[in-house]
């Protein structure tokens, strides 16, 4: 209730780097300065005759560091997936060379340490999900025990476990796309390459794999993501590149490449008309422009929380089941995960399946403390739909620059909150206040 | 190893739940009930096993050939045009791994179904006497010439070049040699009417072989035998007087410690007979004689085929050969699944299918094409004996090492002849066909060109 009545404000100038800010995990892989790297890497298809016909890749050098959020951008055909193919050896480069981790990346050494969703899921359709897993898990020379553990914990994370013992060619292609996913982490990867891995996706499915994403990262994990959706690039990559026609356009950072420095945003919990005006008096003071709004809601939360109150009431499906849950082994810090290990190498079968509702508990729980925080989120979120979105983003870390991973996980279970609580009525109050304003939108700049 | 196996019991459920070894599994479990049923050869016990085990051991091996072919094939072919192998070649698995995996799986795959439909059509053999209920004559003919494995004791070809050449310098000297024809056909020519000569008995005329080694393990000794006619008598039968014992009472009249067989005969022509010989004929040194004198009650001279005499004696059981044959079988099938694997290496699947089936048929034929290739190599010269022979070489002599060319007439597969057999198939042929596609496989690009 409180929510509806947030108040944005936009103003002029100056924006502050923020998200290197980003609280990092261990690094103890980061011997290499480059994660990835390729020197004049060049792919010539050439026709029967040994002509050269088209340069997919054309001398590219691309340097992803060790664990950054590296997003490689391109529209269709400019030569993204062949990247991947040759740094991954699928391909054999015309010229150049790749390195990945350091070494080779047809280097079984090198491939233990890698996650690769390609941009399909190509799954064996006769195997069921819980078998293909297994069939990932044995190539890693997993023990079995792990390999249980670590496979309950990924059905149960990509929200299959109900579909677990179905054929994989029966299922839908976002579900295809999910147990694609669950096979890349597998091995708990310091390398993730992820090839769209939003496509097919519902927005649950979405919105959880850009969660994982951070929280890899935040682990200090490296992750390579090709991809044409630019909404999920923006919203996790720390650095860019754009292709096109096989050669790098141009690359950087994307606060850097993104940030509108000329504006400035505030975002505020419902206050006063009075003090609006006060504020926009200020800012008058300060010879810039000022405009008032309330924020919108993102379709995607929208979303997710309607999803999410249907799976409260427990509605059958014959679908993936969305869950915003991440393995415990890929958010647990590398120390922690050996111990585990250790440790679950006693009886385990039990007690894997006894982890997941701990850990469930312990999020709704950790959920209460922290509805300052919630709130707060709730109240810099819809910044992003009424101003341009990437100045949005920015501001809202802004706003609370240490908790922003940890939060989104819980967006949703406040979400289903307020449906419970009579959070539809909310949602229409809001709309019916945003409206005055949005009329003023057009006057932004 | 981990991985290798991981790769191999994936092929194998694929194989199963794709449906293509089940479909083959029914078949061959409708089918070999089926036969053990209806086959009934000539109608005796014998010919009714013979029958039985001839045709149920080709279908089941030539059943298990396609699917060798098909599923090793498909496996690796399935996986890089379906692309599932780039989420299986980007774990910490070598491409050599990769082949080595499907390939354990294939002929792992194929031991099981081996050994499964094998021991249908042992227990189905050895159950057709009581089904049918023989008579005690047929049990025993069934015993002695079917329930068994004996060795077999052939007749070299004689050496005849030496008199083949005085004959054509005799022939030119006087001047009676044809004129259009070359050196080489008429030495040919020659070489085979002398062969023949020494093969054949006029009206009142003998032949003696000598055979070294005999030791027999059971009571009775078998001349196998085929007889050609010059004319083919009124009721297609000839007489025939058999004389067996110690080879130096034959040659040098010297006294014989043991026995001799001496007894007369009627056969048809043109077929295989054997008559039994008990054993307490052969002498202990084992150099044994077989003659053969052509009865003055015929009317015509008998010629004896290059095949067409063996002294057969108990050497193992039957189990014990069915075994080997079923080894046998199992050689051939490494081979084909090193052969799918191959050409799947860098072929599609419907032509890598075909290019393993073009091998499977050469090579079941394999003897008949090096024949034929033998009498060209004559003319064609150098290239052929450099080029076209080492590649036919090169193939698999599926018709050499043919279970059912041993098991049928009851003769011994020899440890000795099994390991040639996995020597020159598996251990030689298949080794490099298997290095050859491990090569093209480690080397080519996996991924399709997509721009």
């Amino acid at each position: 209730m409180e929510r509806s009545s947030t108040t944005v404000l936009k103003c002029k100038p100056a924006g502050v780097e923020q998200k290197m800010k980003r609280a990092r995990g261990d690094k103890r892989h980061e011997m290499i300065e480059y994660a990835v790297e390729t020197f004049s890497l060049t792919k010539i298809f050439s026709d029967w005759w040994g002509r050269a016909k088209v340069y997919a890749v054309d001398n590219l050098d691309l340097q992803v560091r060790a664990n950054e959020v590296f997003g490689l951008l391109g529209p269709n055909g400019s030569g993204k997936t062949t990247t991947l193919k040759m740094l991954l050896g699928l391909l054999h480069p015309t010229k150049g060379r790749a390195l990945l981790l350091g070494g080779d990346g047809s280097d079984p050494r090198i491939n233990s340490r890698i996650g690769f969703l390609p941009e399909e899921s190509y799954l064996y359709r006769y195997l069921n999900a819980r078998e293909t897993l297994d069939f990932y898990g044995r190539l890693f020379g997993l023990p079995a025990k792990i390999r249980k553990m670590r496979i309950e914990m990924l059905l149960d994370m990509v929200g299959l476990k109900a579909v677990a013992n179905r054929a994989v060619g029966t299922f839908s292609k976002g579900m295809a796309r999910r147990i694609g996913l669950a096979q890349a982490l597998i091995n708990d990867p310091d390398l993730l390459i992820l090839d769209e891995p939003t496509t097919g996706l519902d927005p649950i499915g979405t919105r959880q794999i850009k969660d994982l994403i951070l929280r890899l990262a935040e682990r200090g994990k490296t992750i390579l993501l090709c991809s044409h959706l630019l909404a999920d690039v923006e919203d996790v990559c720390d650095r860019i590149a754009i292709l096109y026609g096989g050669k790098i356009q141009t690359q950087g950072r994307v606060r850097e490449l993104l940030q509108q420095t000329s504006k400035r945003q505030i975002t505020t919990g419902a206050i006063s008309d009075k003090a609006v005006e006060r504020i926009k008096q200020i800012v008058r003071d300060e010879d810039a422009e000022c405009e008032v709004a309330s924020p919108m809601d993102k379709l995607e939360t929208f979303f997710i929380r309607t999803v999410s109150a249907a799976q409260q009431k427990a509605q059958p499906t014959s679908g993936a089941v969305s869950t915003t849950k991440i393995g415990d082994f890929l958010t647990q810090h590398e120390a922690v995960e050996s111990v585990l290990d250790k440790l679950v190498s006693a009886p385990i079968s039990e007690q894997a399946s006894g982890e997941i509702p701990a850990t469930e508990k312990v999020a709704i729980e950790s959920t209460k403390p922290k509805a300052d925080e919630q709130l707060l989120s709730k109240l810099t979120e819809p910044v992003e739909k009424t101003e341009s979105e990437a100045a949005a983003g920015e501001e809202k870390i802004k706003t609370e620059p240490v908790e922003s991973e940890t939060q989104r996980q819980e967006w949703v279970g406040e979400d289903i909150l307020n449906k419970l609580t009579g959070g539809s009525d909310a949602l229409s109050r809001n709309k019916s206040k945003t409206e005055k304003p949005q009329a003023g939108d057009s006057g932004d700049a | 190893m981990r991985s290798i196996w991981a790769v191999a019991i994936n092929t194998i459920k694929q194989a199963l739940r794709i449906k293509v070894a089940v479909v083959f599994t029914i078949l061959l479990f409708v089918l070999l009930p089926a036969l053990g049923i209806t086959t009934t050869g000539d109608e005796t016990l014998k010919g009714r096993l013979q029958t039985f085990v001839s045709y149920a051991l080709s279908l089941m091996s030539f059943l298990l050939c396609i699917l060798t072919i098909i599923v090793s094939i498909y496996s690796v072919t399935s996986d890089i045009e379906q692309r599932q192998i780039y989420t299986v070649i980007t774990k910490p698995i070598r491409r050599f791994q990769f082949i080595m995996g499907k390939l354990l799986g294939v002929i792992t795959l194929n031991a099981i179904l081996l050994v499964l439909f094998s021991s249908i059509i042992y227990t189905i053999t050895i159950y057709i006497p009581r089904f049918i209920k023989a008579s005690e004559d047929e049990l025993i003919e069934a015993n002695n010439q079917f329930f068994t494995a004996r060795a077999s004791l052939t007749v070299p070809e004689v050496d005849v070049t030496q008199e083949v050449a005085a004959k054509y310098t005799e022939l030119n000297q006087r001047g009676e040699l044809p004129a259009d024809m070359p050196r080489d056909e008429v030495i040919a020519q020659l070489t085979k009417q002398a062969q023949l000569a020494k093969r054949a008995a006029g009206v009142g005329q003998d032949l003696l072989w000598e055979f070294n080694n005999v030791k027999p393990l059971a009571d009775s000794i078998f001349i196998r035998f085929k007889y050609d006619v010059s004319v083919n008598p009124p009721d297609s039968q000839v007489w025939g007087r058999w004389f067996v014992g110690d080879y130096q009472f034959f040659r040098y009249g010297t006294e014989s410690k043991t026995p001799i067989y001496d007894e007369v005969h009627k056969h048809s022509v043109r077929t295989f007979h054997e008559i039994e010989v008990p054993a307490e004929v052969v002498p202990e040194h084992g150099h044994l004689a077989v003659a053969f004198l052509n009865d003055p009650l015929n009317s015509v001279a008998i010629i004896f085929p290059p095949d067409g005499l063996e002294v057969l004696y108990k050497a193992d059981s039957f189990t014990g050969n069915f075994i080997r044959a079923v080894l046998l079988v199992l050689c051939r099938l490494i081979f084909l699944a090193c052969l799918g694997v191959l050409a799947a290496s860098f072929l599609s699947f419907p032509v890598a299918v075909l290019f393993c089936f073009v091998i499977f048929f050469t090579a079941s034929f394999s003897g008949f094409v090096i024949e034929s290739f033998g009498f060209l190599s004559e003319n064609i010269g150098a290239v052929y004996s450099y080029s076209l022979k080492w590649l036919i070489q090169l193939l698999p002599q599926f018709d050499k090492f043919n279970p059912t060319k041993f098991l049928v007439p009851a003769r011994l597969i020899s440890w000795s002849l099994l390991g040639k057999c996995a020597l020159l198939m598996v251990c030689t042929k298949a080794f490099l066909i298997l290095i050859l596609s491990l090569v093209i496989f480690s080397y080519r690009e996996i991924a399709k060109i997509t721009v």
